[in-house]
């Protein structure tokens, strides 16, 4: 090694040991690496979602729990609403007594960000606290505020004076 | 040489239908349209393999363009 300054000085060979050849084609092929990696990636994203739909669509669709008594029919007043989880313990709903025999439930998890929705009486909504979401209470879809999809409907029946929950609605595709 | 950004180009068309496909994909899951969940994760796989071959036939391409020079 010289001193510095005589060595850009004469044939500008200071870089006579990096071999810049190919440098360009590998770089884009390089980054084409990196476009087929990321395609990869989706393609294996996809499959959680695609298995879910697949197992759903294996005779698991609209399959008829055990029937749930939600409440007597004594209990709820015309107009009044009660909390109940179904099918399992983790999906709060809510059901609705519209008139004399008119009852209507949803799984009242806000399809905007899954808050709980709850029935306002008063205005005869249903009302999600977090977003100002509403939806129909007779049909549970979405009437204001920042949800796009329905409540999920479940079919409730009365049967002896009480009130049981027995499915839930698939949307209408 | 002369530069083929056809490769590239196509790996970005590929990649912007990942994107587009997998959006329609989760808003038909809660959709609860299955089916179109189906078809939507059969295509994002399918785009895989064609990535893989866009990408091999540029790079025999580049290595075709250096060993002559
Ligand atoms: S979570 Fe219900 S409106 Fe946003």
């Amino acid at each position: 090694m010289k001193d510095k300054k005589s060595i850009p000085a004469k044939d500008d060979n200071y870089t006579h040991n990096i071999s810049r050849n190919n440098e360009r084609s590998l770089d884009r092929r390089g980054f084409m690496k990196t476009m087929v990696g990321a395609a990869g990636m989706f393609a294996v994203a996809s499959l959680p979602w695609g298995t879910i739909a697949a197992k759903e669509l294996m005779g698991l669709s609209d399959k008829e729990y055990p029937h749930q008594k939600i409440v007597d029919v004594k209990d709820i007043a015309i107009g009044d609403s009660v909390e109940f989880h179904f099918p399992s313990e983790n999906d709060s709903a809510v059901l609705i007594r519209l008139s004399q025999d008119k009852y209507v439930a949803y799984q009242n998890a806000c399809t905007h960000l899954r808050c709980p929705v709850y029935w306002v009486k008063e205005e005869k909504e249903m009302i999600c606290p977090c977003h100002h979401g509403k939806f129909d209470v007779v049909t549970g879809a979405p009437t204001a505020g920042p949800p796009r999809r329905p409540l999920p409907e479940i079919i409730v029946q009365v049967d002896n004076e009480s009130v049981y929950a027995v499915r839930v609605k698939r949307y209408e595709a | 040489m002369k530069r083929s950004y056809v490769g590239v180009i196509g790996l970005s068309v590929i990649l912007l239908a990942n994107i587009i496909f997998t959006q329609l994909m989760v808003h038909q899951f809660f959709f609860q349209n299955y089916d179109a969940v189906l078809l939507y994760m059969a295509s994002n796989i399918i785009l895989f393999p064609v990535a893989i071959l866009i990408y091999k036939k540029e790079r025999d391409k580049g290595e075709s363009g250096y060993a002559k020079k």
